[in-house]
């Protein structure tokens, strides 16, 4: 069976639940959108693995938003994301399996979130907007580049939006930095080297799911095999396979190198070089451990982006980005405690900034004591440290979806659209060629052009 | 009586008034701190004078009292006490949901001078158990032992003065 029906309307759901189980359920009503008001919008969730889950998440404290269907082939999955919707809205959504039968089977929806395994993402996003939906898909677009270019072509076509889950480009942190630090008050100087990195201890970095799974997670062999998947391990572990994922390079560095484009002003690298290898997990397609230098030539000057992403150690502050000018360093990062700024010694003063609130001045660490070591007569001044203003409490996806449904509300327009995300994703294609080949690679239009 | 037997009377009255009110006010609001808790507040920062339109938030902690923020024994020391061999997990439960309203009540009597002896020696008796938690905990308990037997000092006080406590509602007791 692949859609699961239900008869329990919403009106039933309260009749039956005005006992026991009415008390959790509850709070989720009364943030529940009416679903016949013309400004709900109705969402299908397809995919609702972990990070379906952290999406729905957020999805969950944005108003106005009815969850119509759920599709995944994992039941354990499905039935989770129903319930969870369920527990919010106070009526079950349809359960799909397929996303063929739920598109054909659904009438009304407004917009459909993708987070399914990233050799889906294209196929997926792409019927849904030829089905004339609005699409938030997961970043990254596709572990192919043609992939994500049948993502743009076929938004251009539909005329629909198509976000994908860049989130950091809606992060209020971000912008603020880019907007008014960087171009604003220009308080880098000249950009000249980018700094990256995003090291996962160990621990985090094994495989999900042991070898005796419980028997509700595991999905059958006819399935897994309709749907790509060769075994459990491959559809639990999709990361780590070359033809389902593009490994950690784009699974975690899309997010961060995405970053560095933008901060220079949309300017596009004209190189990659990179080296990878699998220093630990030997038996895994994908490299565990990948550097790679991007050179960028910008109106400012040339500028050198090196990011890593290693899978065997969470040494170095886990991740983050670090924008280092010839007057100030920005060293941010999702997790605001891993984020500073440096100005450098001898760079304009910053006090008219703190003082109108644009930067905070974090308190001077205390002088080392005078050391007759050698190698310090040649060390520079230690550089001031200060930091934004202000953060966000709001899960760090939420603005990037509420952007998503404020343009679909014609409120706002979208942050990351399919065609900017590819501009941003394209060199990050050649990352593991470049790798592979030991060699650096040149881009052309035809690298990165859509 | 000579005057200088009417000065000591006059000393001795204010000695017992105040330790009457440092072991009132201590009581009453240690009690009603029990109660005290922080609400975490949100407001958009203002960058040159105006509220930034990005969204950037700093939070504040405004300190509320509720019935809901109620903890007897602070909840870092309830886990403790939990894994003490000599303290029932009853016992503890019911100390935890006892310890709070007896103080203000105790502080309030102490206060107006109701009962005021035996509300000194109940009190007495509430920092015995409290010092006895605190002996169970080892080290790290050391320091309130002490200063609960300071406390004690002080009740021995206003007892020993008590011939001399005025300003009382009921002096019997």
């Amino acid at each position: 069976m692949s859609q699961e029906s239900s008869n329990l309307t919403r009106r039933n759901f309260i009749t039956r639940a005005a006992g026991a189980g009415m008390v959790l359920g509850a709070p989720g009503l009364l943030k529940a959108a009416d679903p016949s008001s013309a400004d709900t919008l109705h969402v299908a969730l397809v995919g609702f693995g972990k990070q379906g889950e952290v999406l729905f998440n957020c999805l969950r404290n944005i108003p106005g938003l009815h969850f119509q269907a759920v599709c995944d082939i994992s039941n354990w999955n499905r039935k989770k994301g129903m319930n969870q919707v369920r527990a919010l809205q106070g009526s079950v959504p349809k359960g799909y399996v397929d996303i063929d039968e739920m598109l054909a089977t659904e009438k009304g929806l407004d917009a459909v979130v993708i987070a399914t395994p990233d050799f889906w993402h294209s196929p997926h996003t792409v019927k849904c907007l030829e089905a004339g939906l609005n699409v938030y898909c997961e970043k990254m677009m596709s572990n192919t580049i043609e992939g994500a270019r049948a993502m743009v072509h076929a938004m251009e076509k539909s005329g629909k939006l198509c976000q994908i889950g860049h989130q950091r480009r809606s992060n209020p942190r971000y912008r603020y930095t880019l907007d008014q630090l960087i171009n604003g008050h220009k308080i880098c100087g000249q950009i000249t080297n980018i700094n990256a990195q995003w090291n996962r201890s160990l621990g985090a970095s094994q495989d999900i799911g042991g070898k005796k799974l419980a028997k509700g997670i595991i999905v059958p062999d006819d399935v897994l095999g309709k749907y790509g998947f060769k075994d459990m391990h491959q559809f639990m572990n999709w990361r780590t396979y070359r033809s389902l994922s593009g490994g950690p390079i784009s699974d975690l560095g899309a997010h961060q190198i995405d970053i560095f484009g933008w901060f220079l002003n949309d300017a596009k690298p004209k190189a990659v070089y990179a080296t990878g290898g699998n220093s630990y997990f030997k038996d895994r397609e994908h490299f565990d451990n990948v550097m790679c230098i991007f050179d960028f030539d910008t109106p400012e000057g040339e500028v050198r982006a090196f990011y890593q992403v290693l899978t065997t150690t969470s040494a170095g502050g886990g991740f983050w980005e670090s924008f280092m000018g010839t007057e100030a360093t920005i060293k941010i990062s999702e997790i605001a405690a891993n984020s500073a700024i440096y100005r450098e010694d001898g760079a304009p003063p910053w006090d008219d900034l703190v003082n109108k609130g644009y930067l905070k001045r974090k308190p001077a660490p205390p002088k080392p004591a005078p050391s007759a070591d050698a190698v310090a007569s040649y060390a520079s001044a230690a550089p001031e440290e200060f930091e934004l203003p202000g953060g966000f409490s709001k899960p760090a996806h939420q603005p990037h979806l509420e952007n998503f449904f404020n343009s679909v509300r014609g409120d706002a327009t979208l942050n990351c659209d399919a065609r900017h995300a590819f501009e941003s994703e394209a060199p990050i294609y050649w990352v593991n060629p470049s790798a592979l080949e030991k060699r650096r690679i040149d881009f052309t239009a035809e690298h990165l052009s859509v | 009586m000579n005057s200088s037997e009417k000065t000591d009377t006059l000393a001795l009255t204010y000695g017992a008034l105040l330790a009457r009110l440092w072991l009132g006010v201590r009581a009453l609001q240690t009690g009603i701190e029990k109660y005290g808790g922080n609400k975490i507040s949100e407001k958009v920062v203002d960058i040159d004078g105006a509220p930034n339109e990005y969204g950037l938030t700093s939070e504040g902690a405004d300190k509320v009292y509720s019935m809901a923020n109620y903890h007897g024994v602070p909840e870092a020391l309830f886990t403790k006490f939990q894994g003490e061999p000599l303290m029932t997990e009853w016992s503890l439960k019911i100390y935890d949901k006892v310890l709070g309203p007896a103080l203000i009540i105790l502080g309030i009597t102490i206060l107006l001078g109701i009962a005021s002896r035996t509300s000194m020696f109940v009190l007495g008796l509430l920092y015995i158990s409290l010092t006895w938690g605190l002996i169970l905990l080892g080290t790290p308990g050391q320091s309130g032992v002490a200063w609960l037997g300071t406390h004690m000092l002080i009740i021995i006080a206003a007892l020993a003065l008590s011939r001399h406590n005025r300003l009382c509602i009921l002096k019997k007791w």
